[in-house]
């Protein structure tokens, strides 16, 4: 081959990558219609996280719908999803048609409630006194358009070890562990009270970290850091401080193990007895204590237990929502799909599959949520449906601003673990925080 | 390349030279090929520009667009602020703490890395046996993704649990706050940084090292210097530009680190510790984007970062090119030397070359 062939050939090349780069970059926006004709075949896009257990429903909802082919991407953890979606929403382009939400950081969801489909267009008036109140005014936005179909709810009761219970001489009961607490009266007052009673006699520390018990505290409030109609509320917050100092001489009483937050030395710190109590929304059961003390060896002889009771009154923290995005090409089937994988059955199964609380109500009564399972057995045969389900009465959908979990995570945050690792007092580690929330909330 | 790009002219040159009288109009087939010569050097460099063009230009300029407004990641732009991101940021301690973390992190993994690897070239250019199993051995940790070596090394830093703190427990020393305190948090991050890419820059520095002409060592043996006189008197002189490039690179790595402070906690919900002991600047930058929303703020950072990197790349720039005219012009007096000592009669042409050698490197 001559040089000018060879050359001819170069530029040809050149013209044939260029051209597919400026191709590739289109490919993205075409294809896809929006016909009525419900036989065509389509495809639905379903993004999840986490384990939420709807594998099964896609293939039976399949079945049923021959016309329907659903290709679903499970991403690890929430945290992931959420940057996921971020990203695709900031970019414009590339969100499924049913979209899984969690209750974390659906607050920024709700800044751009806009951009989902308002469910009730496709019958959620109809549907929505199915689920517990609060899970659906989580989901409704200022205007009062409903836009995700709650899956799971993470009601709050309280983990012990009753084997540490036993050595400290508290009771170790179930039901006598609720009372000891205050039952539907507990509060944190008689909690942090308990725990100093504790830290005396064994001079082990109470709970694991401040982090998740301030959590606890600020989500059952009426109003957590924005008040009902949106404005911050932190600053002038005397229910906040007062829980704050709670805390505080909680965590200097030594009362806080000032454990790695979602590590715990790869749960060891769950079997050497670092700490007797541990808040347990729905999910953390299965999902984090019992794996992180089979992780470190243990098992039901380790003696976690589960009470129907929770200091303060009853608390929610996480729980999912499917949303179906605007951007979707079908939004009535991706609607419908959201429906079933919401109803009643679908949760019921979900629940089996990966021990996500139902919060449809009817579900939480079906003996599938209510009986023994794996996970009642490692929380010595404590009744979890029925307890959770006991533990969801009650709660309040607390109004979310658009900067919740930065307040959560980046004020509240670095003073919280001040106070973990002794390095700041209540007042210092408060004011800290409060600066903070000038510097990246109030001036941002 | 430059073949290429050098040819039009010489043809322009040669056509001029052709007696205009006898000039006639071009054949197709000529205007083509003339046509070919001229413009089609820019059709095979243009794939690298069309390229270059949408991934590296356009989002540099589109981001520069992005930091002068005040723009929300997820509702989109707000209103135009012109440089006011800048100032904000560039007074913002949380900034600057990043930058201080960004330089601490850099300098505790560059300089002893940079060592390192230096003395391990060195042996591994002695005359070892099963020579490619220790040079394989070296890149070995290189391979490993570092998302693998950060959930390793952060268990082994773990405060309660973690390796490391249960050896000093043995030896009834007090634990090490790894994932608490700043400077110790440093020091973690640079020791992963330097596991992974101290054999690297070792093999770097090794080629480097074989490409140094075995004469010289051997008459500076025969003239009495030692194996260590020898490696600082003739080896390091002569791949200061291989070390020069490895310094740039490991400026420019170090400059952009990301992963390993991200994933040392991976479970803090603030990128780089809760008390941004050991935040970076890049995780500051991904924390302004994608926690906290400002995707305005976190472009005017990328920019501000890039500025930094062009700045120190420019400081590294001229600092080697002095290095290298210094490095001519001693070769030229180096020359003028040895042509003297065999033009006069020398006592010990040996001696002469070594004193040299002396003069050249200190």
């Amino acid at each position: 081959m001559n040089s000018r062939n060879l050359r001819r050939i170069a530029i040809l090349t050149a013209a044939a990558s260029t051209t597919a780069i400026v191709l590739a970059g289109c490919a993205g926006g075409g294809g896809g219609s929006s016909s009525g004709d419900s036989n065509e075949p389509i495809t639905l896009t379903v993004t999840t996280f986490g384990s939420m257990g709807l594998d099964d429903l896609y293939k039976q909802y399949e079945k049923d719908h021959p016309n329907i082919t659903i290709k679903a991407t499970n991403i690890d953890t929430g945290g992931n999803a959420q940057t996921d979606w971020q990203t695709k929403q900031a970019a414009g382009s590339g969100l499924p048609d049913v979209q899984a939400v969690e209750e974390g950081w659906l607050s920024k969801v709700m800044q751009v409630s806009d951009s989902f489909v308002d469910l009730r267009d496709y019958g959620a008036d109809d549907t929505k006194d199915q689920w517990v109140d609060w899970k659906v005014k989580q989901a409704t936005d200022k205007d009062g358009r409903i836009i995700g179909y709650g899956t799971d709810i993470g009601p709050e009761g309280l983990c012990y070890n009753s084997k540490l219970f036993a050595a400290a001489g508290l009771p170790t009961d179930r039901d006598e562990v609720a009372a000891y607490f205050g039952g539907d009266n507990a509060t944190w007052d008689k909690f942090f009270e308990i725990g100093k009673a504790y830290k005396d006699k064994t001079g082990k520390a109470w709970y694991d970290q401040s982090g998740f018990v301030w959590n606890s505290m600020v989500n059952q409030l009426p109003e957590g850091y924005y008040t009902s109609d949106g404005k911050l509320n932190v600053e002038d917050n005397a229910d906040l401080k007062a829980r704050w100092d709670l805390l505080a001489q909680g965590a200097a009483d030594g009362l806080s193990s000032n454990q790695t937050q979602w590590d715990w030395g790869k749960g060891k710190a769950f079997t050497d007895g670092s700490f007797a109590t541990f808040v347990c929304p729905g999910w953390m059961l299965g999902g984090v204590l019992k794996s992180n003390v089979e992780a470190a060896g243990g098992s039901a002889e380790t003696g976690w237990d589960f009470a129907d009771v929770f200091p303060g009154g009853p608390a929610n923290w996480g729980g999912s929502f499917l949303t179906v995005p605007t951007t979707s090409k079908h939004p009535k089937e991706a609607a419908a799909l959201a429906a079933f994988l919401s109803d009643k059955d679908s949760q019921v199964a979900a629940f089996q599959k990966a021990g996500t609380f139902p919060s449809v109500t009817a579900a939480q009564t079906d003996p599938g949520v209510t009986g023994q399972n794996d996970l009642t057995k490692f929380f010595n045969d404590a009744p979890i449906g029925e307890i959770l389900g006991k533990r969801a009465v009650g709660v309040v959908a607390q109004y979310k601003g658009p900067d919740d979990a930065t307040i959560q995570e980046q004020v509240f945050g670095p003073s919280i673990q001040q106070l973990d690792s002794g390095k700041a007092d209540g007042e210092t580690a408060w004011n800290n925080a409060m600066s903070l929330l000038d510097q990246l909330v109030v001036n941002k | 390349m430059t073949s290429t790009l050098e040819q039009p002219p010489g043809q322009t040159q040669a056509a001029g030279r052709r007696p205009a009288p006898t000039r006639t109009a071009l054949t197709f087939r000529q205007r083509v090929n003339r046509w070919d010569v001229r413009y089609s050097p820019y059709f095979y460099v243009a794939p690298f520009f069309v390229l270059f063009g949408l991934v590296g230009l356009f989002p540099l300029v589109y981001t520069f667009v992005v930091s002068l407004n005040n723009w929300n990641l997820l509702t989109g732009p707000g209103e135009w602020v012109g440089l006011k991101n800048y100032g904000t940021e560039l007074t913002d301690p949380l900034f600057w703490n990043s930058v201080f973390n960004t330089f601490s992190i850099f300098l505790l993994s560059a300089i002893p890395q940079l060592i390192a690897a230096i003395v391990i070239a060195a042996v591994l250019d002695q005359n070892l046996r099963a020579k490619t199993f220790w040079r394989i051995s070296v890149i070995l940790p290189y391979i490993v993704t570092p998302v693998a070596v950060t959930l390793i090394f952060s268990n082994m830093f773990g405060e309660k649990y973690g390796l490391i703190n249960s050896l000093l427990e043995n030896f009834h020393l007090p634990p090490v706050m790894w994932k608490t305190d700043t400077l110790p948090s440093h020091i973690a991050i640079a020791t992963m940084v330097n596991w992974r890419w101290t054999g690297y820059n070792a093999l770097i520095l090794l080629a480097a090292m074989q490409a140094v002409p075995k004469d010289i060592h051997e008459s500076a043996a025969i003239d009495g210097a030692g194996a260590v006189r020898r490696f600082f008197s003739i080896t390091v002189p002569s791949i200061r530009p291989t070390i020069i490039f490895v310094i740039i690179t490991a400026t420019i790595g170090g400059l952009q680190i990301f992963t390993e402070p991200k994933l040392f906690n991976a479970a803090s919900a603030i990128p780089g510790g809760p008390q941004r002991q050991y935040q970076t600047t890049v995780l500051y930058l991904w924390d302004l984007a994608f926690n906290r929303e400002s995707f305005g703020k976190a472009s005017a950072v990328a920019w501000i970062l890039f500025l930094i990197i062009v700045a120190i790349g420019l400081v590294n720039f001229l600092l080697s090119r002095s290095i290298a005219s210094a490095e001519a012009k001693a070769g030229k007096r180096r020359t003028r030397r040895r042509l003297a000592a065999i033009a006069a009669p020398s006592p010990a042409t040996g001696s002469a070359i070594a004193g040299v050698n002396e003069e050249d490197f200190r």
